[in-house]
């Protein structure tokens, strides 16, 4: 069995599974590769490229919460070019397809970094991730320049708090599909009382993102994978019964590695239905 | 590095403040050395939602004796999944005679594995506990370790003999302010800082462990360096904020 969790086209991107990892959680490369079998997944998405070498954040970057934990690295990466290189005979042996998440704030990065991406046979899709602060505006105008610099399937990261408001702006630009949608923003203090903001896991986000894309389904018809809070195969289902085509699971793989594994197994020939009366409870207040 | 699981055969209570599980392991893990540790997830709920590092003391055939505050409760028969092993050894002179350990407002136990590796070695073994790290009680170490106490502000009886005499010193304490005050002592005491003499013994919170987040990345001079992978110990003269 198939998915396509892309737009139907010349270039659509189809699985074998709909599970995959979600950007950040297993590195540029193999560093799993004793611990979980890449070949059983949909799909490899990278740590977030820049296009330019970004170094890790200052301070603390890791602060466990009860039940969850919030992240802040800074995004550290080698830069586009290096990141390809140094990687590129390693998803050469994943036996997966490669999912490039790319993170850029202006249009010129945008065209360096897909451009960059386009020419590599290795790299199935790019996955934009967006600044949480961008605008519909700016969203749209990022998006056809994405359009414009890259043939191969575009995935858009909508931002956890302007869900809505940008996803009409990406389907409009040419998004091939939505993942909805990245982890939340937070504060929290580390061991020693500091305040640190990052992103935030754990099993709580799942019925705020299960929201979201309950309502994008019913309101698009672009696909959307369903992403945030996901550490059972139950948690999956509900997203493929929430209308997602595919779902990507987050920080639980730091702690059960296999866990991705088990899902995609038990996802793989899985066929969705729902039920008729369930349809109509993602919009109510 | 493979995910495995381990029973807790025995627990002992070490002192007031610690108890040590002895874990049945699967063999995998019993080539485990000073320096390494295991990312430990006990139960089947969310919390704690991250794996915690564990730093054995020893390692006896098919068994890791793993030293854990006295607060938390473990019972023999629990099963325990253990992904490791995480991090290098430590990187031992080859001639060396006599080691400091150094735990600054922090527990030593990232370093005491050290103990067993080396004592049979006749290596002798000093343990300078500074800061809150006073508050560890050390009866249950071998009586051949020595154990010197000092103050908030690094201070301690002979600190000049103490840093000379020894061939190599591993420093584990909290942050970065932490490791830059310890880096000037050392400057302070001694007229050269040879490379592969300091260690700084690294344990921030992991993330994955693995080297996939980036969490634990730290600036040296040879370029960017995983805690995780490349660590826990890492040269003080290679650090590119200590100097």
């Amino acid at each position: 069995m198939s998915y396509r969790i892309t737009q139907a086209g010349k270039h659509s991107l189809i699985l074998e599974t709909p599970v995959m990892n979600a950007a950040g959680m297993l590195g540029f490369g193999d560093n799993y590769r004793d611990l979980l079998k890449y070949e059983k997944l949909g799909a490899f998405v990278t740590n977030p490229i820049t296009y330019a070498p970004r170094s890790p954040a200052n301070g603390t970057r890791i602060v466990p919460l009860d039940a969850g934990v919030l992240v802040h690295t800074g995004l550290p990466n080698p830069g586009m070019n290096k990141v390809i290189s140094g990687h590129r005979a390693v998803w050469e042996k994943l036996g997966t397809p490669i999912i490039a998440h790319v993170v850029v704030t202006n249009a010129d990065e945008i065209r360096r970094c897909l451009q960059a991406v386009d020419r590599e046979e290795i790299i199935d899709a790019v996955e934009l991730g967006l600044h949480d602060e961008t605008t519909p505006a700016e969203v749209e105008r990022l998006i056809k320049v994405a359009r414009e610099s890259v043939e191969k399937p575009l995935l858009v990261v909508l931002p956890f708090n302007a869900v809505q408001d940008l996803a009409q702006a990406i389907i409009g630009a040419g998004g091939d599909a939505l993942v909805a949608c990245s982890a939340p923003r937070g504060t929290a203090r580390d061991s020693s009382g500091k305040l640190v903001a990052g992103r935030v896991y754990g099993p709580t986000i799942k019925p705020l993102n299960l929201r979201y894309v309950g309502q994008l389904a019913r309101r698009s018809s672009i696909p959307i994978i369903g992403s945030g809070g996901i550490h059972s195969v139950q948690d999956a289902r509900d997203y493929l019964e929430a209308g997602a085509v595919a779902v990507q699971v987050d920080a639980a793989v730091w702690s059960l590695p296999k866990l991705l594994e088990n899902i995609s197994r038990e996802m793989g020939g899985m066929t969705v239905t729902q039920p008729i009366d369930a349809l109509d409870n993602w919009d109510s207040e | 590095m493979k995910e495995t699981q381990a029973i807790i055969e025995r627990v002992r209570r070490i002192n007031e403040t610690h108890q040590q599980l002895y874990l049945a392991i699967d063999p995998a893990l019993s080539g485990l050395r000073a320096g390494q540790s295991v990312l430990a997830r006990t139960g089947s709920g969310w919390t704690p939602y991250l794996r915690e590092q564990w730093y054995p003391v020893d390692v006896q055939k098919n068994t890791l004796i793993i030293e854990r505050p006295a607060g938390l409760r473990y019972e023999p028969g629990d099963v325990v999944s253990l992904i490791g092993a995480v991090g290098q050894p430590f990187k031992f002179r080859k001639t060396l005679r006599s080691v400091l350990l150094v735990a600054y407002d922090s527990e030593p136990t990232p370093l005491l594995m050290t103990i067993s590796a080396l004592l049979p070695q006749k290596v002798a073994v000093t343990l300078l506990l500074l800061g809150t790290a006073r508050t560890y009680t050390t009866q249950h170490l071998p009586p051949e370790v020595e154990v010197l106490h000092g103050d908030d502000d690094l201070q301690w009886a002979n600190r000049v003999t103490t840093v000379g005499w020894a061939d190599q010193v591993f420093v584990t304490t909290t942050d970065q302010d932490h490791y830059t005050r310890v880096w000037h002592l050392f400057r302070e005491l001694r007229a050269e800082i040879p490379a592969n003499y300091l260690w700084g013994v690294f344990h921030p919170t992991l993330g994955c462990g693995v080297g996939a987040c980036s969490a634990c990345m730290v600036k040296t001079k040879d370029g960017l360096h995983m805690v995780c992978t490349d660590g826990a110990a890492l040269d003080f003269t290679k650090l590119s904020w200590g100097t």
